[in-house]
């Protein structure tokens, strides 16, 4: 009998799957989240689910020990060494505002400070041509620095190091001559092998800033788990949504950093193959943020990079859209109009209807009021709802407008799921899609209360609810695969392309993407390796992957023009225009490997047997009407219930407006379909 | 029967909705950095009678003048004119206010056989044909700026007009990429279309007036609320520019006079001065565009856009003056004394909003350009790079270092590393100019200094402005040190220069170019 189990340790609970693989059973289970030591609370976690260490063959997690060092500025203490000249860069930091009405605008604070960045003699050229050699003598005089100030991280940056490494290799070997293995050494190069400096150098502080946390943490997780006599490796999710074993996370920390939130959008292309439906949006409603991501193709939204707290990394991250709408969200009036968010209640004193001391209506005390929460199974049945304090809360505004309480609710929770809806094309409009070409899966505590609304607001007649919806990330985890991407950067206009050198640029990937597999563990036949080349039109700076098949031979003398053809048609698919006959630019190559990983075959719970019916009024369209109240136990595979119904579960509650039709599915997912009349219900 | 605030609130946030999709769609699709990393665009879905349903934030200097184009053509043509399925632009300094590169597209929008409203976006495309690549520093009338349309249609029953566009690309020097960004900004038009037939599909023409004139009263009688806040009086505040590029000795006046009373702000301009032969002219639309960025700083900053802002200013600017020009009057760098009079506007409100307000920023584009031919591949180059600088300090912080300048929105420098790959360039140094931030009780932020040395012989354009007025403090602190460029420092045949038009310089010349820096706030003591 053996177990896998995944783990998604968030900054309040921590969620866990198990999987046992005799019996095809999954179990969910949540603990507190043990913040001053993450790693205590995995084994906490472990204890929590009562399975036996030596039963464990396969274990996975995210955790959010990177993102909380850079989130409380607590990391470690980095010296940034760039090329002479350049040291400002880090600060100066390109120069653009984000907000364009603010008199007072300031840049994220740097996680170096200026006092902290030395400059080093020597220069390479674009080609990679040297024009001035490295002085070694100043490196050497970074590493005194370094040892004398009690630096605990120091980070290279040289310009055109992507293009030639030579400089930056030989410092890395002089500093670690100098200073041993007690200082964390990070060259840019290895980070980020990409074009433009204050990125690439922005990349590596993260890494050297948050790496000596993340690196502790997984030496005492892997220490316990030989402590206590598990011998399985310590896998960890990556903000590309692979996995990597913890001997690579070590290395490689910053790679880890978005762990938690894309666990949900992995367990999305997980449901998405097992329910052949290719093209999905995931969205997860918390207490105060909604979080959307898309799946196309059976595969996730992968940008080749993303932001962190205002600083960019070249690395390959999931692509989350986040903005300020859930249950916590405030309604206000503002100039005789209604508005809701993205201003929320928080945790304290949070939503009124929480007994904290809350009194300013929000979207949960909307959906209080309406009857779509039941005030004694939420969270479980720990935490009782004060419906009274929600409907005061309600009627003190509803005072402003000329609606009564319950119109007010209504109106609320539909003013919220336009804006979730207005979220979601964002996203879709980014890559030229529709989003009712798409299903729309929901998790989080109250995606799948607010799901069918939304899905009725962008035309999705499908919605999605997994099993566990509280726990979705962790699941997703189990269901995710071992990935390593690696990218070279290989400037050519139509002109100055060479083949041969662009086959010897594949087979290096190649060979090292292979290389990277055998140090994953992973087997031969479970291995696969893509490439792809990321293009544009000339002066153009988006660029867009346009991927290469293993019959692609960048020697023939067909193989320009066919690239040239599929970037115009990625292009006109993206954006609805192309330009055939302008000229084209390769920038980058791309490779990614990927690692299968066994997945669970989960049969669904046995079904507890039909409750005592309960029914209760909710208010739909502006009308109380009975609605069937349904425990998620209660439902068997193949269960088809009408709406209006509510269905609890410990973590999530679903609500199934009228005119949908609820089934659930043969892997235990609930499935709704949604009515296409042009009404929507509300 | 009223609306219901509900279905108003909606409405509104699917309006703000569809120009956010129609900037994305410009954007996301565009050709050049100008657009994409720069924003130099704006985006807005107008209704039938051009008032703005919905408008993204882009470029700040654009702000609620596009609806000019839509109403100058139905001026012009009758509203007979508008037809399903066309598309137009129009370029004209004298109606958008702009210089020839700002083209602003715009399609008429039909829910069934009804025209409901418009679609337009404007963008900044690269070379329009002007006598110097990218734009004369040097010119003297509009006809040396490139090709100029009046309301033409670009497409017509949804069909592209080859005829047109072969005109617009025999005149552009980079046709590929001009037509690129021509088809991103269709592309716009198209997203703005669809979004709103939807909504009109969804909620009719009745109920989306309803919530419109609802939406648009809460915006003006939140800004009429934030106006009255503001005590009443008279508030001046006077700026020089440099000169105009030509006559180079003359510096220009710039002066705003602020009048508050109640609910009502005057925005004055008249002062300023006449029209001049340099490319310093703008357009009336694009003077009260600016006035109203100001307006907004300071009013209305986290409001959004509608037909309902700016209810309570009123804008006053003079024919004839620089910032109402007249034809032939050159305006490729249109933007100089907008920029200025933005901060003059701040200036002038200061003892009225101290907590609101900030000392100047550093305050121009402070543009670096070369072109010539690459030694390295024989094909022609030109470069347009735009230099952050000192912002000024405020009660509570100092001011921040090295940020791009306010008219030119979300800007970001380029990477050394792009500009020598792509450029016969090398970046020596590129650093904060130390202390050059004003003194104070709040420092004012510094500007940097950015050293190039040529590795070809190549043609220089520069346009650097605010040496005779730099950055000013307010309550005591200091300005920020003016800006300073300086070719070949130090040898023999160093040069001084902040304005000119392609001065041949040669490999191993060297460039150093120090942006100004911001103003401090408070005296130290």
């Amino acid at each position: 009998m053996t177990h896998r189990v995944a783990m998604d340790i968030g900054g309040t609970f921590t969620d866990v799957i198990t999987y046992d693989t005799s019996t095809a059973t999954l179990r969910a289970g949540k603990v507190l989240t043990t913040p001053g030591d993450l790693a205590e609370g995995v084994f906490a976690a472990l204890d929590h689910i009562d399975v036996r260490y030596e039963a464990i063959d396969f274990f996975v997690h995210g955790t959010t020990q990177g993102l909380n060092a850079l989130l409380q500025r607590r990391g470690a203490k980095v010296l940034l060494a760039t090329s002479e000249g350049i040291g400002d860069v880090y600060r100066i930091a390109r120069g653009n505002r984000d907000r364009l009405f603010d008199l007072h605008y300031r840049k994220p604070r740097p996680l170096v400070e200026r006092t902290a960045i030395e400059e080093i003699g020597g220069r390479l050229g674009p080609s990679g041509d040297q024009v001035r050699p490295l002085d070694e003598a100043g490196v050497r005089r970074v590493a005194a620095r370094v040892r004398d100030e009690g630096f605990t991280a120091v980070v290279v940056c040289l310009l055109f190091a992507y293009a030639d490494a030579r400089h930056e290799r030989r410092a890395g070997e002089i500093l670690r001559e100098e200073l041993g293995d007690g200082v964390l050494i990070v060259l840019s190069h290895e980070v980020a092998p990409e074009w433009r400096e204050y990125e690439r150098m922005s990349t590596a502080v993260l890494e050297g800033y948050t790496g000596p946390s993340v690196h502790h943490y997984l030496d005492r997780v892997e220490d316990r788990f030989a402590q206590r006599g598990l011998r399985v490796p310590v896998h960890v999710m990556q903000s590309s949504g692979g996995l990597v074993n913890a001997d690579y996370a070590r290395r490689h920390p910053l790679q880890t950093l978005l762990s938690g939130p894309v666990g949900g959008t992995m367990g999305s292309v997980a449901a998405a193959r097992l329910l052949q439906r290719p093209d999905v949006i995931c969205i997860d409603m918390g207490g105060t943020s909604f979080d959307v991501s898309l799946v196309m193709n059976y595969a996730p939204d992968v940008s080749p990079s993303g932001v962190a707290e205002g600083f960019p990394m070249l690395m390959p991250t999931i692509n989350l859209h986040t903005v300020g709408a859930g249950g916590g969200s405030l309604a206000y009036c503002e100039a005789g109009g209604l508005r809701v968010g993205p201003e929320s209640a928080g945790a304290d004193p949070g939503p009124a209807c929480y007994g904290r001391g809350g009194t300013q209506a929000t979207v949960t005390d909307a959906n209080c009021v309406l009857g779509r929460i039941d005030p004694d199974s939420f969270a479980g049945g720990g935490m009782g709802l004060d419906v009274d304090a929600a409907r005061t809360a309600l009627e003190r505004l509803s005072a402003e407008f000329n609606l009564t309480p319950l119109e007010l609710a209504a109106g609320i929770c539909d003013v919220s799921n336009a804006k979730m809806a207005q979220a979601i094309r964002t996203l879709t409009v980014e890559h030229g899609r529709e989003p009712s070409d798409f299903a729309l899966l929901a998790f989080g505590g109250a995606g799948p209360m607010h799901a069918a609304f939304i899905a009725t607001e962008i035309g999705v007649s499908e919605v999605i609810i997994p099993q566990n919806p509280g726990a979705f990330s962790a699941w997703g985890m189990l269901e995710a695969d071992v990935r390593r991407d690696f990218s070279r950067q290989f400037f050519a206009t139509g002109d100055s392309f060479d083949g041969t050198a662009l086959t010897a640029v594949l087979d290096e990937l190649r060979h090292e993407a292979w290389s990277a597999l055998d140090q994953q563990g992973v087997a031969e036949s479970e291995r696969s390796v893509e490439h792809a080349v990321a293009m544009r039109y000339e002066s153009q700076d988006f660029t867009l992957s346009v991927p290469l098949d293993s019959e692609d031979d960048p020697t023939q003398e067909s193989f320009q023009p066919t690239m040239r053809q599929r970037f115009a048609d990625l292009h006109r698919l993206r954006y609805g225009h192309a330009s055939p006959d302008a000229p084209v630019q390769y920038i980058t190559v791309r490779t990614t490997a990927h690692g299968l990983v066994p997945r669970c075959d989960a049969r669904p719970d046995a079904p507890s047997g039909p409750a005592e019916p309960i029914v209760r009024d909710v208010v739909f369209q502006g009308r109380q009407m009975p609605t069937r109240i349904t425990g998620r136990r209660e439902l068997a595979v193949g269960a088809r219930i009408e709406g209006p119904t509510v269905v609890h579960e410990d973590t999530a509650t679903t609500v199934v407006p009228p005119g949908a039709v609820l089934r659930v599915d043969p892997h235990g997912f609930l499935l709704l379909t949604l009515s296409a009349s042009e009404d929507s219900p509300r | 029967m009223t609306i219901s605030p509900v279905t108003t609130e909606i409405i509104r946030s699917a309006l703000i909705q569809a120009a956010e999709d129609m900037n994305t769609t410009l954007i996301r699709s565009s050709y050049t950095p100008t657009i994409y990393e720069g924003k130099d665009c704006a985006v807005a879905l107008l209704d039938r009678e051009h008032r703005v349903l919905g408008q993204s934030s882009g470029l700040p200097i654009f702000l609620g003048n596009l609806e000019e184009c839509t109403r100058y053509t139905e001026g012009l043509f009758g509203a007979e004119v508008w037809r399903p399925g066309d598309v137009w632009v129009l370029n004209d300094s004298y109606i958008g206010g702009t210089h020839l590169n700002d083209c602003t597209v715009y399609a008429p929008i039909y829910s069934g056989d009804t025209r409901v409203g418009f679609a337009c976006s404007r963008a900044h495309w690269i070379d329009m044909g002007s006598k110097d690549p990218g734009g004369s520093m040097d010119s003297t009338t509009i006809y040396q700026e490139g090709l100029r349309m009046a309301p033409t249609r670009l497409v017509v029953d949804g069909r592209e007009q080859d005829d047109v566009i072969r005109l617009i690309a025999s005149n552009v020097r980079f046709p590929y990429e001009t037509l690129g960004d021509m088809r991103a900004q269709i592309a716009c038009a198209r997203m703005g279309e669809r979004r709103l037939s939807e909504l009109f599909a969804r909620y009719g023409e009745a109920t989306i007036e309803q919530a419109r004139a609802e939406f648009f009263a809460q915006t003006e009688k939140l800004e009429r609320q934030r106006v009255r806040e503001i005590p009443d009086g008279v508030y001046e505040a006077t700026g020089w520019l440099d000169n105009d590029a030509i006559d180079l000795g003359v510096p220009l006046e710039v002066t705003v006079r602020v009048t508050v009373e109640a609910d009502q702000m005057t925005i004055d301009l008249t002062q300023c001065a006449e029209q001049t032969i340099g490319p310093v002219n703008c357009g009336r639309s694009q003077a009260v565009s600016a006035a109203r960025v100001g307006y907004k700083l300071l009013v209305s900053p986290t409001v959004s856009l509608n037909g309902g802002s700016f209810a309570p200013l009123e804008v006053r600017v003079r024919d004839g003056s620089m910032l109402g020009a007249r034809e032939p009057a050159a305006c490729q760098y249109y933007y100089s004394s907008l920029g200025m009079l933005i901060d003059l506007i701040v200036r002038a409100l200061a003892p009225a909003m101290p907590q609101q307000v900030a000392a100047a920023s550093y305050g121009d584009s402070m543009i670096v350009q070369f072109a010539g031919e690459d030694p390295r591949t024989g094909k022609p180059f030109v470069t347009l790079e735009a230099t952050v600088g000192g912002w000024g300090a405020w009660e509570g912080s100092d001011g921040e270092t090295a940020l791009i300048n306010n008219v030119n929105g979300s800007l970001r420098d380029l990477p050394i590393e792009v500009v020598e790959t792509l450029y016969p360039v090398r970046v020596d140094r590129y650093e904060i100019r130390t202390e050059s931030g004003g003194a104070g009780r709040w420092r004012g932020g510094d500007g940097v200094v950015r050293q190039y040395t040529m590795l070809a012989d190549q043609d220089l354009s520069l346009w650097w402005e605010r040496s005779v007025t730099p950055a000013w403090g307010l309550f005591g602190g200091r300005a920020g040190a003016a800006p300073q460029v300086v070719l070949n420092p130090g040898r023999d045949d160093e040069r001084h220069l902040l304005k000119i038009n392609s001065l041949r310089v040669h490999a191993g010349d060297v460039l150093r170019c120090a942006s100004g820096g911001g103003g401090g706030y408070g005296s130290r003591d």
